[in-house]
């Protein structure tokens, strides 16, 4: 059976991060939002579950879906669940919409962050290295972990002066859609083979022989990895998108309006 | 002297005064009437097509003929009927809607507006060439490529059809920029009526979706001129590539053509219902959304093609998902009419069938999301009937709404509503007569773009009931014109409200004078008008709508800034393109490649001039700024100058190359290399232009500190220009994506 419990990564040193991000957190925010809480507790579920589950097994040079799966969770989902969890300062009356002047900076070092780390790592030499050599893959997921939190504090960051106005975070969003969109559909459609590790992985579990049985052929999964790539990402964008446009239309005037700004979205 | 004056003063009328006339009331009529003119065209070769169909094995048309006929019947209704007439709508109602005196460049938009006839008898002057297109409207590859047809008609659709292109463009950019930089004080872009954020967003969408079928066309021109073979699989290119790049562009104009509809009903039924709408946020935030959404939803177009199992999918699910900011809006506009106080109108009745058929052309769509449904019912009169009652039972019915609730507004006087509401019978019954059955017809087999048809049990009556729907919406339409032309004579007049509407344009004089308004409401709310005609339950004293921070940019900046967009998709196409037929793995290796005929240090050497030239504009910028003006003459000239040693680069590059008998017909990696980098020249060279009289106006005084903002808008440009060929020289130089 494929989900054996080999396939499960139990004693994974994932674990002790993500004991220490929960402990940092629990002694740090005060008080507790539950909303908020849960929004870590998703984010450390998710984190471990890239390394823990069968996911993080495929993804080490089997699966090439699979290691899409665990940097589209690691680049985007992670970091926008930790960003929610931080407790958001609310913009006082006085400084209202002042905006912090290096805004600009951190919105481009993150979009060029969000988009570039994928497009970076997908190199066929560097894809190959960082499956193949541990310490480069750790530098790789630890910088995707840091592209994603610089890309999404612009949109979802605690602090209401360094967030973009919603207008430009819908084109900051719309068009790192359309970016990971194009490296999406080069995988997809492309002949080449952009991580040739998982052309020959070395398969100990017998696993692939029953995924390859089952219709998973490289190139079948190159073409799911691509697709991965291209479609869940936009979708991410579109509905964060959405929320950034309810921020919007709810943004009455700061200094006599009875509606607070939306604190999480 | 030739002045814009209010078409009801009688002055002028003369013809000459239409042809120069920059105001946007003027060029939003001449666009209407386009339109209305194409509209007979091609109406008259539907009922062309309808009458061959009428009964079995007819030939009253020839095979040939009828390709002619289905194909321009599409292409006319595209793109000189559905765009040219919602730009028009956009064009008048947009500025008064926002209280602008007129859009942001009136001279681009009469040049907008002069492409559109220009391509429009470029497209019909094919039929004096004797052949005119007939590779149906998305002239699919090979079919439209030298081989297939070697005769110019599909070179007319191709040019005809590119510079039209370029009059959308320019005018939804035009549109993009009015919004942006135009908005009377207090219109906040969270207090726009939902018919200007619409056709905003719909701008957005032209300004998006038109480039990618300008790539297509730019290549398969290549291909029919100069011998390349994009689209050729027979020497190595590739037919599927061409409905990837069409319908990258052919999805999003569905919504080019649904949006306007959708911004349309938003005002109308509101004002006939005597209610604000119902979730004014979710319909603009969702118009917002579709934009996005349409952009990844085009292969549900090629199910039938074999893109393999899972793109299916995924396409399938994203087609389903777009399905939900549609139709929750049908909500919204139902929700406007549940408690209100309803006047049917017909301007109403039209919308009220618009949310009905829209419905069941929205249902029929999500049908198609099902892959397996799509298989079998691909190609025939199934999808026929789905895309009209999109498109006719949809759009055209929001389409009349439009026009029975503005023409008051546009020429002063009142349309006869009892001859507007048996237009509006007559065409219910014929719409749903023509296209319902088509329906059945499809299900049971018949396919679409067939001349003739044998006599199978049931095709004849269904058929004969279409054709006789079909000709029922002909007379309607007679009755609209006949309506059209009495009421401009002998219509009521309408006065500034004549629909208590709620919105700006309804606040100044039918038709507007010149520049529109003499004062404007104060605006605190998305119902200036109502606020005013109703101060003690005016909107804003119970819902608070975001304030206006008076943020307007400049519009030169704004309108490069979409015009970069535009070019940079235009780019990316391209070199999707020059990746697909340059990969390594690929059989397409005989002959040169990169690698075997490039210089790549050279050229990297003359990268390094173009990549300074930025530096040195910026430097003149600062110094403009600063008002140094001998400096900036001179980083300008430099500037210029390494523009110009760049494209000498080029032209030593091109020379070599051609002299060792590398030309763009020779195999496919030189067709995507003179394609990509000969493009991306021209730009090179338009930028060297704009520079050139940038440095002219700055000699004559012309250019100072306050107007830095136009050499800004070039500056927008040249730095795009740049980044261009980062990404060029990257991927073909240095074989990134190989």
């Amino acid at each position: 059976m494929m989900w054996t419990s080999e396939l499960w990564h139990w004693m994974s040193p994932i674990w002790a991060v993500v004991g220490l991000l929960l402990i940092v957190y629990l002694v740090a925010v005060r008080p507790l939002q539950p909303a908020r809480f849960i929004a870590l507790l998703l984010g450390l579920l998710f984190l471990s579950m890239a390394y823990v589950s069968p996911i993080g097994y495929l993804a080490d040079g089997f699966v090439f879906s699979a290691h899409m799966i665990q940097h589209l969770l690691m680049l985007l989902v992670v970091p926008l669940c930790l960003l929610l969890s931080l407790p958001s300062r609310q913009t006082t009356p006085a400084d209202a919409g002042e905006k912090s002047p290096s805004l600009k900076i951190l919105a481009t070092l993150g979009w060029l962050g969000g988009v570039g780390a994928m497009w970076f790592w997908h190199v066929p030499s560097l894809c190959t290295i960082s499956t193949e050599t541990f310490t480069v893959g750790l530098v790789r997921d630890a910088s995707f972990l840091l592209a994603g939190l610089i890309f999404w504090w612009p949109i979802y960051g605690p602090l209401e002066r360094t967030r973009l106005d919603p207008p430009v975070g819908v084109l900051y969003l719309f068009t790192a859609c359309l970016g990971c969109s194009l490296l999406g559909i080069y995988i997809t459609f492309t002949s080449t083979v952009v991580c040739p590790v998982f052309a020959t992985p070395a398969d100990q579990l017998g696993v692939l022989a029953q995924l390859q049985a089952a219709g998973l052929t490289p190139g079948v999964d190159q073409n799911i990895g691509g697709l991965l790539m291209w479609i869940p990402p936009c979708i991410l964008y579109t509905g964060a998108i959405i929320s950034l446009l309810a921020r919007w239309y709810t943004s009455v005037d700061h200094d006599h309006s009875t509606t607070p700004i939306a604190p999480l979205a | 002297m030739l002045n814009h004056d209010p078409i009801d003063t009688g002055q002028s009328w003369g013809l000459f005064s239409w042809i120069c006339s920059v105001d946007h009331k003027r060029i939003g009529i001449m666009y209407m009437m386009l339109a209305t003119f194409f509209l007979f065209v091609g109406g008259f070769e539907a009922l062309l097509i309808r009458a061959q169909l009428a009964v079995p094995m007819n030939d009253f048309v020839s095979p040939k003929m009828y390709n002619q006929l289905f194909t321009l019947h599409g292409t006319t209704m595209i793109f000189l009927v559905g765009m040219p007439v919602f730009t028009g709508f956009s064009n008048f109602i947009v500025p008064l809607m926002i209280g602008a005196k007129d859009v942001a460049f009136p001279r681009l938009n009469a040049l907008s507006f002069w492409m559109l006839p220009f391509g429009g008898m470029l497209l019909y002057f094919s039929f004096f060439s004797g052949s005119a297109p007939d590779a149906g409207w998305f002239s699919y590859a090979p079919l439209s490529t030298k081989p297939f047809s070697s005769l110019p008609g599909v070179d007319y659709w191709i040019i005809g059809l590119a510079v039209m292109g370029i009059g959308s463009v320019s005018g939804a950019i035009n549109i993009v920029a009015t919004v942006i930089c135009c908005r009377a004080p207090g219109m906040s872009m969270q207090r726009m009526p939902l018919f200007a954020w619409i056709m905003f967003m719909q701008a957005v969408l032209i300004v998006i979706t038109i480039p990618p079928l300008n790539s297509a066309l730019a290549m398969l021109l290549i291909d029919r001129w100069l011998g390349a073979a994009f689209f050729e699989p027979a020497r190595g290119g590739n037919a599927v590539l061409w409905q990837h790049f069409f319908w990258i562009f052919g999805h999003p104009e569905v919504y080019v053509f649904a949006l306007p509809s959708f911004a349309i009903v938003s005002e109308v039924i509101p004002t006939f219902s005597r209610k604000p709408i119902y979730g004014y946020s979710f319909v603009a935030g969702s118009s917002a959304v579709i934009v996005l959404l349409s952009y990844t939803v085009w292969a549900h177009h090629m199910f039938a093609v074999g893109l393999g199992m899972w793109p299916d999918i995924f396409f399938a699910a994203t087609t389903m998902l777009i399905a939900l900011p549609t139709g929750v809006k049908i909500f919204n506009w139902t929700a406007t009419l549940w408690g209100g106080s309803i006047r049917l109108t017909t301007a109403m009745l039209f919308a009220i069938a618009f949310l009905i058929q829209f419905v069941i052309g929205g249902l029929t769509g999500i049908m198609f999301a099902a892959v397996p449904v799509d298989w079998q019912l691909t190609d025939t009169y199934f999808v026929v009937a789905h895309f009209h009652y999109v498109l006719v039972g949809g759009i055209v019915f929001s389409l009349f709404a439009a026009t029975y609730y503005w023409f008051p507004k546009i020429t002063g006087r009142m349309l006869d509503e009892r001859l507007g509401k048996l237009q509006f019978w007559i065409w219910v019954v014929g719409f749903n007569a023509t296209f319902g059955v088509q329906h059945f017809l499809g299900l049971m087999g018949m396919p679409r773009r067939i001349y003739q048809y044998d006599d199978y049990p049931g095709w004849y009556l269904l058929n004969l009931i279409s054709s006789i729907g079909a000709g029922l919406m002909a007379i309607g339409t007679v009755v609209l014109v006949w309506n059209i032309l009495k009421s401009l004579r002998h219509g009521d007049l309408a006065g500034r409200n004549p629909w208590n509407g709620f919105t700006l344009e309804w606040s100044t004089p039918s038709p507007p004078p010149l520049e529109n308004f003499d004062e404007l409401p104060e605006i605190r709310s998305r119902r200036p008008v109502w606020d005013r005609d109703n101060p003690e339950l005016a909107d804003w004293k119970t819902e608070k709508t975001p304030e206006d921070k008076g943020f307007r940019p400049s519009a030169a900046k704004t309108a490069a800034w979409a015009f970069v967009i535009s070019e940079a998709i235009f780019f990316v196409l391209l070199l999707v393109s020059y990746v697909v037929f340059n990969s390594n793995s690929g059989e397409n290796t005989e002959g040169p490649t990169a690698g075997s005929a490039l210089d790549v240090p050279r050229t990297g050497v003359f990268t390094l001039i173009l990549l300074s030239s930025s530096i040195t504009f910026w430097f003149a910028e600062h110094c403009l700024k600063r008002e140094k003006n001998g400096a900036f003459k001179i980083w300008l000239t430099l500037t210029i100058l390494l523009g110009c040693a760049f494209i000498g680069g080029q032209i030593w590059e091109y020379t070599g190359l051609i002299t060792d008998g590398i030309t763009i017909n020779r195999n496919l990696f030189a067709s995507t290399f003179f394609t990509v980098t000969g493009f991306h020249g021209l730009h090179v060279t338009g930028g060297i232009i704009a520079l050139s009289i940038m440095l002219i106006m700055a000699r004559r005084g012309y250019l100072n500190a306050k107007r830095s903002s136009v050499f800004a808008a070039v500056g927008v440009y040249w730095h795009f220009v740049d980044v261009v060929w980062i990404a060029v020289f990257s991927i073909i130089y240095l074989g990134y994506l190989q």
